[in-house]
């Protein structure tokens, strides 16, 4: 494994600020508004939501894959190991995207491309970035396969002739054929049903710790992230409304949507128990509510949450909350 | 885990053998249910077979192009299979090298347009807004002419020869292909394995040549062998009025020209040349509806 350049603070993911919208003719579609996220070396954050929150729009960002003319990025940083992917150019995207960055992406049956073997579709991302022959690349192709346990001699076959986890297995080969430095992967089990997604999953632990990869796991599933995320940001209509720790956000969850979001879990030891969903729905996204955006659905709603936005509120070195009800609350009072 | 994964692979293995069946394989089988379909594809094979062997089959310089005053205007006979033209030429092997024309000119003329017309489509569809406008806009001036109208013109203007045809017809064609492989393209673009590959880092010209253009390839070889009807039409009627092939070479719009004079009292001279072109059109549109069907899974029922 070749030692990785980190910048100073031995981040390999940092994003400041980040605004996107999406402008059509009529309206503007605020899909991000104001993301931090900060991935340390080797780490996995988990970015937990309802759909529609920001999380692929954040995650595209990141390859400066947002799509171009009616995705417009509005403000903030993405930086990379220290350079900011949002200025590069095509040329330095296309030496960047696969190599040192890959996704995953959220659905097997149509991410891989239906007329190509799986093993010229692994073998493409390493001819592009190792520039190495065809039948070099094709080689390292079928160790990937062995890597995510598929047989290598299944290389010369396409995608229809593998089932939906095996497809994901082979994505996954495809991600991580350059071993990059970041892996994003965008609810990468949402396709798959609950046995493969276990198998998908201890897979991509095992891979992530043998090859030293921070990663970005996008996810609705609170169970995934117990079991692979080290931090976990809860993202709401774009914004982060808390970040912390695994153990800050499952066993300290301070913010209202965040305590929401496990009320809504079963529970396995209380069978009998009612589910407690969220009330209302996510706000529309051409017309965000002012102040807080979770205020029309918060069970604590104040007056201020409907004028002002909450600032980000750090109750320890971990752990922060974007909520006006720990405006005054200090470390010791928790 | 690993033991998990191996069982699974030789479970999938198993399974494999009961439908070991490739894409390619069913497009085949459903192709092949399609009566109509193979009438057209074999009637094709045998029209390609028949031009390639034409010297095999009739003498090119004694029985096509050599007048013989003596033998003109005879009715079809043991000797003259179609019968002889008022120039006392044997129209079977006038028929069967001018086989030779129409297929080596429609097919280059439909490769032009397809290239050409193809690149033009599959950049502006691809890239969308701007250079979608002023590629589209600018097809859009040459389809509004007709194709023979269009061909006639470069024809005109640049002089009457096989590769001059050629050219003509295929540029009176790109527009046509443009905008079939830009719709395909259109279609193919949005779905994630683009995506996907632009994320491994992929350049444009890598995506649409590796990954768009290969998932388009059906509805493009459905026009492919509609066109080249067309295109053997277009060579028909230019070549009727003049400004295709010129006589002697024999192409079956100029035997159908010359043998005009003589259709009243002589109907074989003109019936021959008409047949030949009817049954080759019919074949080529039998078998691209046979291929549109059989590429195109929500027209199966």
């Amino acid at each position: 494994m070749d030692i990785k350049k980190v910048n100073e603070k031995g981040n390999t993911l940092e994003i400041k600020n980040l605004v996107i919208h999406y402008v059509s003719e009529d309206e503007v579609v605020k899909a991000v508004n104001g993301v931090d996220i900060t991935i340390a070396s080797g780490k996995t954050l988990g970015l937990v939501g309802e759909t529609g929150a920001g999380k692929t729009t954040t995650a595209l960002s990141i390859l400066n894959l947002v799509p171009d003319p009616q995705g417009k990025i509005i403000s903030g940083e993405v930086l990379l190991e220290g350079k900011n992917v949002l200025t590069m150019s095509d040329s330095e995207l296309e030496e960047l995207r696969g190599d040192k960055v890959a996704m995953i992406f959220q659905d097997p049956m149509t991410s891989l491309n239906p007329v190509l073997t799986v093993g010229d579709q692994i073998a493409e991302g390493l001819e592009i970035h190792r520039k190495i022959s065809k039948g070099e690349a094709l080689k390292q192709a079928k160790e990937m396969l062995e890597l995510v346990g598929i047989p290598a001699e299944r290389a010369g076959e396409y995608p229809y002739q593998f089932s939906g986890g095996m497809k994901q297995r082979v994505v996954i080969a495809i991600a991580l054929a350059c071993s990059p430095d970041l892996l994003i992967a965008d609810e990468p089990t949402t396709a798959l049903d609950v046995t493969i997604q276990a198998q998908v999953l201890i897979l991509i632990n095992d891979l992530k710790q043998k090859y030293h990869m921070s990663m970005l796991m996008i996810t609705h599933d609170l169970g995934i992230v117990a079991e692979v995320c080290d931090e976990v940001s809860i993202v709401y209509a774009g914004r982060i409304l808390e970040h912390g720790t695994l153990e800050d956000i499952f066993d300290n969850m301070r913010h209202p949507y965040t305590k929401g979001l496990f009320g809504a879990l079963p529970d396995i030891e209380v069978r009998r128990t009612e589910l407690k969903p969220i009330k209302g729905l996510m706000p529309d996204p051409t017309n965000l509510p002012s102040g807080c955006p979770f205020h029309p659905r918060c069970d604590y709603a104040m007056e201020v949450c409907s004028k002002l936005p909450p600032e980000t509120k750090w109750l320890s070195d971990t752990h922060c909350v974007e909520c006006h009800l720990y405006k005054d609350t200090n470390e010791s009072m928790l | 885990m690993e033991n998990t994964a191996k069982k699974f692979t030789t479970k999938k293995e198993f399974f494999k053998q009961y439908k070991k069946k490739s894409r390619l394989q069913e497009i085949w089988r459903s192709f092949l249910k399609n009566k109509l379909a193979v009438v057209g594809l074999v009637l094709f094979a045998l029209i390609i077979i028949v031009a390639i062997a034409a010297p095999l089959i009739a003498n090119y310089n004694n029985a096509a192009i050599k007048v013989n005053v003596q033998g003109r205007l005879s009715a079809p006979n043991a000797e003259h299979m179609f019968g002889t033209d008022e120039m006392g030429r044997d129209i079977f092997a006038r028929i069967v090298h001018g086989a030779r024309i129409s297929l080596v000119v429609g097919l280059s003329a439909v490769a032009i347009a397809l290239f050409v017309g193809g690149a033009f489509g599959a950049i502006a569809g691809f890239f969308g807004g701007m250079v979608d406008n002023v590629i589209m806009r600018c097809m859009d001036v040459f389809l509004c002419l007709p194709d023979v109208l269009l061909a006639l013109a470069i024809v005109a203007a640049f002089g009457t020869n096989q590769l001059n045809m050629t050219i003509a017809i295929g540029l009176s064609f790109t527009p046509k292909f443009s905008r079939v492989v830009r719709s395909a393209v259109m279609t193919v673009r949005g779905i994630e394995y683009v995506e996907a590959a632009r994320a491994i880092g992929a350049t444009n010209t890598q995506i649409i040549t590796k990954h768009i253009l290969i998932n388009c390839i059906g509805p493009i070889i459905v026009q492919v062998t509609l066109y080249v009807a067309s295109a053997i039409l277009t060579i028909s009627a230019l070549s009727f009025i003049g400004l295709g092939i010129q006589a002697p070479i024999p192409e079956w719009g100029n035997m159908l020209a010359s043998g005009r004079a003589y259709m009243r009292d002589h109907a074989y001279i003109v019936m021959a040349p008409g047949l030949a072109i009817f049954v080759t059109i019919l074949s080529l549109n039998l078998l691209g509806d046979g291929l549109r069907d059989a590429l195109d899974p929500r027209l199966k029922q």
